[in-house]
């Protein structure tokens, strides 16, 4: 079984936290993923073959005109409506500089 | 006939020939969200508001319901997720741009698993969603809410998004048609991000022509979504009815085929009997149709190389999700304090537990042997499908390998019924096939789904041979609660 203390090192790099009721679930989730991962490793050759990252080739896009990119800028206003600290426009956070 | 039986086109011609109006349409499909939302929980908002822009479109006064995870500026959008429980858009998806333009009719914003990361319709925010058919039952997600608004009759059409098999499996569970075009056939501009190389957008309808009509409005090149296909001069609806004789079809004999089954598999069996059923029929009616072997070792592979590449797209995908430019801020003194808090906070257990998968994965040590491994039976899958692809027009399957479950009830995870039956849409989105899924029978009262997957671009002929099966199979426009079926 995966150690908890493993579990708990990803989650800190993710930036949350788990109860540990929410851990032992994870570790008897973990035993059935490994379990069908293995089943990845099961083909024969795998090991030769690119991985693919897209569903198809497709070819290379042009550059976009600037005009079209104008179309798709948001406005500042409009995007810091969301925010729950704002202070000149700008979102406030807790000194990062001492 | 009543509202809730309607298609586009029967409401179209009411429009038109002056027996209703776009406000009394919208006025029935608002009474219905209220009434059905207590028992159905379809939507997380219900849009109260009558907005329309009048065109020439089809869809010209039609009302419909939109998946919470697409961006609609000034309406809440929350992807069914706490973190975002709160946010409201500053920008218009563009499928959202275009239904706008096209004049049809916002009823509401539609549940969804959070952030679009599960299949059962039993995790969002706001609750579970239940089966029309049956409350005792799941619809199955993610598309959930969009699936169940469907089948429930409150509208005649609805957007959903599909990543491994979230817009095909709810419309299995539901009794009505799910499809998902080629990759980039629909612009993902606005669509929130799950797995990005996976992630689909798609349609929710009750008839393979309504499928057609909205699809035909939704596509085309859009300068917002560099994976966008380009515009081709193509009109899906016109070509419905095209000629199909001859087209060749195959299914996995693995999977499909009854001898692989014992006796204690009775829904399966009960399944397969009545899609080899309408294999015989659409035989009949000119389909060439053959069962072929795909390699077992394949096959079983899909759903864990599924998981493993959307965990770990989604858990990179997601990192924006900081309760700092958005959603509810959380508590603390310093910045990464105040992540955490609203990451713990804003996080329900299932997504935390998927992003750990997707960590896990990314591991410098877990790579070569998950995350590329991963890729690479993709490329394995794509390929031998490309291949069949040569001979055959699609690839024809059960959607599902029983009926819709009761809550809380579990498959094995690692039996093959669940690996081979329960998961192999998931192809359809490693390819970017175009995928649709129509009902073709019921069972203990319940609707079944048959899939249809074909070649990449070639969305016109899935939707043509949809059509032809649709016309045999005979549960066109069906709602739940239909008796006789």
């Amino acid at each position: 079984m995966i150690e908890k203390e493993k579990l708990q090192d990803y989650a800190r790099k993710l930036m949350f936290e788990m109860s540990d009721e929410e851990y032992t679930t994870l570790q008897k989730e973990f035993d059935i993923i490994l379990k069908q991962m293995d089943l990845i490793g099961k083909i024969p050759n795998i090991s030769e073959v690119q991985p693919m990252t897209f569903p198809f080739v497709t070819y290379q896009q042009q550059l976009r005109e600037d005009e079209e990119a104008q179309e798709g800028v948001l406005v500042v206003s409009e995007v810091l409506k969301n925010v729950k600290h704002e202070v000149s426009n700008q979102v406030k956070v807790p000194k990062v500089v001492e | 006939m009543d509202y809730q039986h309607q298609t586009i086109m029967d409401l179209r011609k009411q429009l038109d020939d002056g027996t209703c109006t776009s406000e009394e349409l919208f006025q029935t499909a608002l009474d219905l969200a209220k009434k059905y939302q207590e028992s159905d929980n379809s939507f997380v908002t219900i849009t109260p508001e009558f907005k329309q822009k009048k065109s020439q479109s089809l869809l010209n006064g039609i009302p419909y319901g939109l998946k919470d995870n697409f961006s609609t500026a000034n309406i809440l959008t929350t992807a069914s997720s706490n973190i975002l429980k709160d946010y409201i858009p500053p920008y218009d998806a563009t499928v959202y741009k275009k239904l706008k333009q096209s004049g049809a009719v916002l009823v509401g914003k539609t549940t969804l698993d959070e952030l679009a990361m599960g299949g059962t319709g039993t995790t969002a925010h706001t609750g579970v969603v239940r089966n029309p058919w049956d409350e005792q039952r799941l619809i199955g997600g993610s598309s959930a809410g969009s699936a169940a608004c469907v089948a429930r009759g409150i509208v005649p059409f609805a957007i959903g998004s599909d990543t491994g098999d979230s817009i095909r499996k709810p419309a299995a569970f539901g009794g009505i048609v799910g499809f998902k075009p080629t990759y980039g056939r629909i612009s993902r501009y606005g669509l929130f991000a799950f797995a990005s190389s996976l992630d689909h957008v798609g349609t929710l309808t009750r008839c393979v022509e309504d499928a057609a009509i909205v699809t035909d409005v939704l596509k085309g090149k859009d300068p917002l979504d560099m994976t966008s296909l380009e515009n081709e001069d193509l009109n899906y609806y016109e070509h419905l009815h095209d000629d199909i004789k001859g087209r060749k079809l195959f299914y996995f004999k693995e999977t499909c085929d009854l001898e692989n089954y014992s006796a204690e598999d009775e829904e399966v069996i009960a399944v397969l009997t009545k899609f080899h059923e309408l294999l015989d029929r659409l035989r009949k009616e000119g389909f060439e149709i053959e069962g072929i072997s795909f390699g077992k070792d394949l096959l079983n592979a899909i759903y864990p190389s599924y998981m493993t590449i959307s965990c770990a797209e989604a858990t990179s995908n997601n990192a924006n999700l900081t309760g700092i430019q958005f959603g509810p801020r959380g508590e603390g003194s310093s910045i990464e304090e105040i992540m955490f808090d609203a990451r713990t906070k804003g996080f329900s257990e299932l997504i935390k537990r998927r992003f750990i998968l997707g960590s896990y994965i990314l591991q410098k040590e877990n790579q070569e042997r998950l995350f590329l491994n991963a890729g690479r039976v993709r490329r394995l899958i794509v390929d031998r499908m490309n291949k069949l692809f040569e001979t055959y027009d699609g690839l024809i399957m059960p959607a599902s390998g029983g009926i819709a479950p009761k809550f809380g009830e579990r498959s094995d995870e690692l039996s093959e019924r669940y690996l081979l039956l329960e998961n192999h849409l998931a192809l359809g989105n490693f390819g970017g096939f175009p995928s649709i899924t129509l009902p073709m029978g019921f069972l203990h009262g319940m609707p079944l789904g048959i899939n249809l997957t074909g070649r990449i671009k070639e969305d016109g002929v899935v939707l043509t041979m949809a059509q032809k099966i649709e016309d045999v199979a005979g549960y066109r426009g069906i709602v739940a609660g239909d008796q006789n079926v």
